[in-house]
């Protein structure tokens, strides 16, 4: 039980990285199979065609972390009901990059798009930190001004303020710039300064894409839901 | 025709429509279930309860069945077909561009019926273009860059052979290159976020029209950027308005942000029909107001005159319809009598 348990936590540290949700609470993981030190995880997405890239990354990062778990010997992934499931499954599970799973189809490795969806990831939650502390009544000026230390002080942020800004802390530090007390709090995703006069200008450009992560979730979302809590749960047999 | 409580009529023109075949008994493989099956899931994820239809009549339904949920039951005045063959997954192709054309003689002046290329056809495809605007009169035309081809699992508008048939679209006046941005277009690598194909395609051709189907979901954000840059891009409903219904917040979200970047003159409606029905998606969408603060936040407005441009008045400019002309033409056809 202990095993299920801490591959589960595995699992809920991997991101769709498209729509910056995990895994386990989008509810794609369909099925976990351990048989001694072997675990096999079966997942699988809103439609048949979702982008195969994407699909690939998910199916990577379940294997690699779960593969830190000291007791894990072998993990096999099994992407269910997709275009290319046949490819991501022998290449995920054999180790194999994406290149080497899609040789005609590729130009290149993943890492570039993964950057790509983080800064988007980075760009959406503060946008969402930052309408939250407009809406509670900060002024653009003193937003810039704050510091981490101040962030993390300020009375009264809501539980939705601090969940948000944990959020914003933890992606800001997957980007690579440290969360050091003294640090200022809100910077771009390149690291560069924001400034007054063009704030409300760089405001309209994250909203976009908050936007467009978060309408990307509800689409996704209720097309999973559509596409499954109609039929029964496929057996583990099925990729076999 | 819509009419508001205040007798004012709106001239409606559906942009983006289908008479397709998806059925079991033209399904070349696997993937063509899959695709009418995602349609279907699409469908039934975002249509009210009462409008939804049974998997068999959604495959497969007759022309009858068309005329009716748009002119008649659905204030649609014109539509706009937007084929897609799809032959790698289905026998007889899934959308055909001759039984458009036999409806659209049998109720004149209620069609625009649309050709579609695939670059991948080479120079057999550049004659068949040719044909389309010569036996067809063909206006615009329907890409679909995500089709299978054989081992090739989509194209871009910047490969050399789409600028040869975009030159040749260009000489023929075809200038309304609507173009579906779905997933997968190889290299798969680089899928899912580049739209700069898009964006290539309309500062090569300014004398062509780019109506991005979908506004680019599940790319909006970056559809947004490129239309704001060019100004002959095009934001196409389809897809995106259904969520009047289901999430109706963020709709007024998305609209609030296409008249922010893309502006009230460059949006198009399109059920996507038969994935939804006219009918409700203008009874809501000329319902619908924009929560305050959205308003506030992003300054756009949905008044009766920017409802009137989406509806009807964009497209009209697009494929040189005059309204008024069109309306004494259809006022008295066989179908407006039916209704």
């Amino acid at each position: 039980m202990q095993q299920r348990e801490e591959v589960f936590a595995k699992l809920a540290e991997v991101y769709d990285p498209e729509l910056d949700q995990s895994l386990t609470e989008l509810g794609f993981i369909n099925q976990v199979a351990i048989n001694g030190s072997d675990v096999t995880v079966s997942f699988r997405l809103p439609t048949y065609w979702c982008s195969p890239n994407f699909a690939f990354i998910m199916a990577e990062d379940i294997r690699d972390r779960i593969s830190e778990l000291p007791w894990v010997k072998k993990v096999a992934v099994c992407l269910e009901d997709h275009c290319a499931s046949a490819e991501i499954n022998e290449g995920v599970s054999n180790g194999k990059t994406f290149v080497e799973t899609f040789p005609d189809m590729s130009s290149g490795q993943l890492d570039e798009l993964r950057k790509t969806f983080r800064v988007k990831a980075f760009v959406s939650r503060q946008e969402r930190l930052l309408r939250h502390l407009i809406r509670l009544g900060f002024t653009h000026s003193s937003i810039l001004d704050l510091t981490i230390r101040d962030l993390l002080e300020l009375p009264n942020l809501e539980s939705e303020g601090i969940m948000l800004t944990k959020q914003y802390l933890s992606i800001r530090q997957a980007l690579g710039y440290d969360n050091e007390p003294k640090k200022i709090a809100f910077i771009q995703s390149d690291g560069k300064k924001l400034d007054l006069e063009s704030f409300p200008g760089y405001l309209a450009n994250i909203r976009r894409t908050r936007l467009s992560m978060e309408f990307n979730g509800h689409y996704c979302r209720g097309l999973f839901e559509t596409r499954y809590s109609m039929e029964p749960l496929s057996e583990l047999e099925v990729c076999k | 025709m819509f009419k508001t409580a205040d007798g004012e009529e709106i001239f409606v023109i559906d942009g983006h429509i289908a008479l397709w075949d998806g059925s079991p008994e033209n399904q070349l493989n696997i993937h063509g279930a899959q695709f009418i099956n995602c349609f279907y899931d699409y469908h039934k994820n975002l249509s009210p309860a009462e409008n939804l239809w049974p998997k068999d009549k959604f495959e497969k339904y007759d022309a009858d069945t068309l005329v009716n949920d748009l002119f008649v039951k659905g204030y649609v005045d014109m539509a706009i077909f937007q084929p897609v063959f799809l032959t790698d997954f289905y026998k007889n192709g899934f959308g055909d561009i001759e039984k458009n054309a036999e409806l659209a003689k049998k109720y004149p002046g209620r069609f625009i019926g649309n050709g579609t290329f695939d670059p991948r056809d080479g120079e057999r495809g550049l004659e068949y273009l040719e044909y389309l605007a010569v036996n067809h009169g063909v206006k615009g035309v329907k890409l679909y860059t995500a089709e299978w081809r054989g081992s090739s699992k989509g194209y871009k508008l910047t490969d050399p052979w789409a600028q040869r048939y975009l030159e040749k679209c260009e000489q023929l006046g075809i200038v309304n290159i609507h173009v579906h941005k779905g997933p997968t277009i190889t290299p798969l690598n680089r899928d899912a976020f580049d739209v700069a194909d898009i964006d290539d395609a309309a500062s090569s051709f300014p004398g062509l029209n780019f109506i991005v189907e979908h506004c680019g979901l599940p790319r909006l954000e970056d559809f947004c950027w490129i239309a704001t840059q060019e100004s002959n891009v095009y934001a196409g409903l389809a897809v995106a308005i259904p969520f009047i219904h289901t999430r109706p917040r963020y709709f007024a979200e998305i609209i609030s942000e296409l008249l922010y970047w893309v502006g009230e003159d460059r949006i198009l409606f399109g059920s996507d029909y038969a994935l939804w029905e006219p009918k409700w998606l203008i009874e809501k969408f000329m319902a619908f107001e924009l929560p305050e603060d959205i308003q506030q936040e992003t300054g756009a407005n949905l008044t009766l005159s920017v409802k009137r441009k989406i509806l009807g008045e964009n497209a009209a400019r697009l494929y040189g319809i005059d309204i008024e002309a069109q309306k004494a033409k259809i006022r008295s056809d066989k179908v407006a009598i039916r209704g």
